[in-house]
């Protein structure tokens, strides 16, 4: 308050008496109460820096304390709008057509490298094989959140502004719309012979007559009417139809507001995960189990559907010649699943296109591979590893397959193999390749490593690569088996056998709570659309003036947006129907006309 | 359009409206961080401040449902027949690196409990019999260990507390409800401190 004081002496010639605060020290804030100028503050606050407005109402602390009750003005204090320009202008600029197509654009821009680019979420093993195939690219890709596109924050940046941006331009359109769909029609004008479409004719009632005739026929065609005030002189009715175009759009707009709401269920309390099954094995639908698992904001692991899936078997179908050789015709994964513990097991074949459906998630088959079977006996001749190790395609036409072997429990020394499996072995200038994709000849070639597999220091790892810092190669070259064959590592470390094959498969599981809902959605946006873009909005007015012999009856018609067409017709057909009332048991004057505009 | 000016109230009525809109939808999908970031809840305390690491008091612990299978060594074993004894249950697999350095401390805690009314049972996942006794020789782990591959007790446990991937560790109290869970490695001293409150506390309490 002494600060107050202060300014007051400061200005001693004020002219406001009794005002404690004269208006010339504060600009802005008494000025902007009143609408218009608020409005040109508005439309001229780029010039106005952001620390203009906020310098200017500094000077007094508290303005809105110091307003005078007594004031003629009497308009209630205001917040000062310090800074609000700013934020408004942002917010016009992100609710705005242009900045939601840019977003748009950024969006579609954004999920390019999700189809190019193997993705973690889809195919963690195709991620892995680009890591090995591109050393020195595949980091860069990594930083820049490229192998998991969907969930980088840079993506996350994009669709939420582009969701603000969308909210904050449908929810006002919705507000006017909702509007428009109930404002009753304008009164008639007073010459309606101006108007696109308009005729006029005699009739032997009275002016008051003719118009109630009129409303009354026009009223039993479902036209909104707008009658003449009390203790108005003139004779008239307006009358409008075609409200649906305004209750389509408002249809549109509600169910794309929906369409939002539902994409942010699906990603609150949806998720997706992974797991790699192979032939013979099954797994519970619960974290511990799965490979991947990306929960919803809002879904906690102890939220899964307490499914199980056992695979029987799983089989790929190859074209054997043509053009197409090699290239898959069919797959099929033979599964059996329980929807909770307990429950009877049912059989249901999986495929590409078919997914299982069971407690409202989906089931995919997504991928597919070799598991060769290997046994290990160690020095001491324990068998130490028994186990089908899944090998990941580096050659998905031919099913060339990369994958290591880790036996952590053989002593004294850990053992490691990296190694090859073909489906369909062949020697390529003595080099081991496949030749089809279908297990008609395979073999695996291995090269043989022992030391420390980096396995007990509880760093997790990839089960996919081995680490070969603290390992030193046993075998000179790589050796090859075919099933039930076995090699005998050097200096007695050891026996590796390939005792056969399995297939695994790989499934995606997917809870989308806000698929049905986006759908539902989808349709009724599609359908308001339709409805706006079908129906038209048009206005009838019937004036009538008092005559002599009756009244002059004038019919002006107005289509207001003549999406299709036809008002022509429907207008003419309105005006005979509307003469035929309006002079029924009487002759039909002679001076008529209608014209076109 | 002339009605600028006089919608002006209408329109910042309307801008208000889709603020708040917007407002719901930020709060939405910030509830996620209030969740990642929240502290904890009542009747839960972190050992030695690790968050991975919690003990439940009494009256906050959740009754652990009953499961049964079979061991590697092809023995049946039913967690029901256990009641009156603190148990401690291990998820594990051989191929785990996580499990592979908590072996040791395992072996060694269930050797001092052995006599002390302390039963350890492994559970082990995703794994084969082969592979899992190679690790149990390895590391001398005694006790049994069910054979579930398809990690369905993981899926009926987590009813009680979430089973995450191996490994994850329960100590259970004499009455069946968990007492203390670690999620990930177990270190010596962590899980000595849970079995030793889970021991102190009395039966039916």
């Amino acid at each position: 308050m002494t600060e107050l004081h202060a300014s007051q002496e400061a200005v001693p010639d004020s002219t406001v008496p009794g005002s404690t605060v004269p208006c010339s020290t504060v600009p802005c804030s008494t000025v902007a109460d009143s609408a218009p100028a608020e409005e040109k503050a508005t439309s001229t606050f780029p010039e106005d820096g952001p620390g203009g407005r906020a310098a200017l109402s500094a000077k007094v602390p508290a303005p809105q304390t110091n307003w005078d009750p007594a004031d003629p003005g009497g308009r209630p204090p205001q917040t000062p709008p310090v800074n609000f320009g700013w934020g408004r202008w942002a917010w016009r600029q992100l609710t705005s057509m242009r900045t939601a197509l840019v977003l748009l654009f950024l969006l579609a821009l954004g999920s390019i490298p999700g189809s190019l680019l193997p993705q973690q979420g889809q195919d963690p093993a195709a991620v892995q094989n680009y890591f090995t195939s591109h050393p020195a690219l595949a980091p860069w890709l990594n930083h820049l959140g490229l192998f998991n596109v969907f969930a980088a924050p840079w993506f996350a940046a994009i669709y939420l502004l582009l969701f603000a941006s969308l909210v904050g331009c449908v929810v006002p359109r919705t507000f006017r719309l909702a509007g428009a769909a109930r404002t009753p029609p304008p009164r008639a004008p007073r010459n309606l012979g101006r108007l696109p479409h308009s005729a006029s004719y005699h009739s032997a009632l009275a002016a008051d007559e003719a118009v109630a005739i009129a409303a009354a026929a026009l009223g039993g065609k479902r036209f909104r009417l707008r009658r003449p005030a009390e203790g108005d002189k003139t004779y008239w009715v307006s009358a409008e139809k075609g409200y649906l175009r305004e209750a389509g759009n408002l249809l549109f707009h509600l169910a794309l507001l929906g369409v939002l709401v539902s994409i942010a269920i699906g990603g609150l309390f949806g998720y997706k995960a992974n797991k790699l099954m192979i032939e013979g094995g099954s797994f519970s639908n619960t974290v511990s189990a799965l490979d991947e698992f990306h929960p919803g904001r809002l879904v906690t692991g102890s939220d899964l559907a307490p499914f199980s899936i056992t695979l029987k078997g799983f089989s790929a179908n190859y074209y054997t010649s043509g053009e197409s050789r090699g290239q898959p015709s069919s797959f099929d994964a033979r599964i059996s699943y329980s929807s909770s513990p307990g429950a009877p097991a049912k059989p249901y074949d999986l495929r590409i296109n078919q997914p299982l459906n069971v407690d409202s998630l989906k089931v995919y088959l997504i991928g597919h591979g070799y598991a060769p079977e290997f046994t290990v006996t160690d020095q001491s001749g324990k068998v130490v590893y028994d186990e089908a190790t899944p090998f990941i395609p580096a050659n998905t036409g031919t099913f060339e397959s990369d994958g290591v072997v880790k036996v952590p429990d053989a002593s004294p020394t850990q053992l490691g193999f990296i190694g090859v499996f073909v489906p369909t072995a062949v020697s390529v200038n003595g080099v081991l390749e496949s030749a089809f994709p279908a297990p008609e000849l395979p073999a695996v070639s291995l090269l043989g490593y022992e030391g420390n597999l980096g396995i007990n220091s509880g760093i997790p790892q990839s089960v996919y690569q081995l680490d070969t810092t603290a390992m030193t190669q046993v075998t000179a070259k790589p050796f090859l088996l075919q099933p039930g064959q076995s090699f005998t590592l050097p200096g007695g470390r050891g026996k590796i056998t390939f005792t056969g094959y399995k297939q695994w498969v790989s499934l995606a599981i997917t809870y989308d709570p806000g698929q049905v809902p986006a759908l539902v959605c989808g349709i009724l946006a599609l359908a308001g659309l339709l409805l706006s873009f079908l129906v038209r909005r048009r206005r009838v007015f019937v004036r009538a003036a008092g005559t002599e012999e009756g009244s002059v009856v004038t019919v002006g018609g107005l289509a207001r947006t003549d999406a299709g067409g036809g008002f022509e017709d429907e207008f003419a057909e309105l005006v005979a129907q509307l003469r035929a009332a309006h002079n029924e048991g009487h002759s039909v004057g002679p001076t008529e006309q209608q014209s076109e505009a | 359009m002339p009605s600028r000016l006089v919608t002006t109230v209408k329109g910042r009525k309307r801008a208000a409206v889709s603020l708040a809109a917007v407002a719901a939808v930020l709060l939405a999908g910030g509830l996620w961080a209030a969740q990642a970031s929240g502290g904890t809840p009542n009747g839960e305390t972190y050992v030695d401040g690790n968050p991975s690491a919690v003990l439940y008091d009494t009256g906050h612990r959740a009754l652990v449902p009953d499961f049964s299978g079979t061991t590697l060594a092809g023995v049946p074993l039913r967690l029901a027949t256990y009641r009156g004894t603190v148990v401690v249950l291990n998820f594990w697999g051989s191929w785990c690196a996580p499990c592979r350095s908590e072996g040791e401390t395992l072996a060694a805690l269930s050797g001092r409990y052995a006599h002390a009314g302390v039963s350890f049972i492994g559970v082990d996942e995703n794994d084969t019999p082969t592979n899992a006794e190679a690790f149990e020789q390895g590391f001398g782990i005694k006790y049994p260990s069910l054979n579930d591959p398809s990690a369905s007790i993981a899926q009926a446990v987590s009813s009680a507390v979430l089973i995450s991937s191996p490994p994850t560790t329960l100590v259970i109290d004499r009455t069946g409800h968990v007492a203390g869970a670690i999620f990930g490695t177990a270190t010596y001293s962590v899980l000595n401190t849970m079995i030793s409150k889970a021991m102190t506390g009395k039966a039916g309490a």
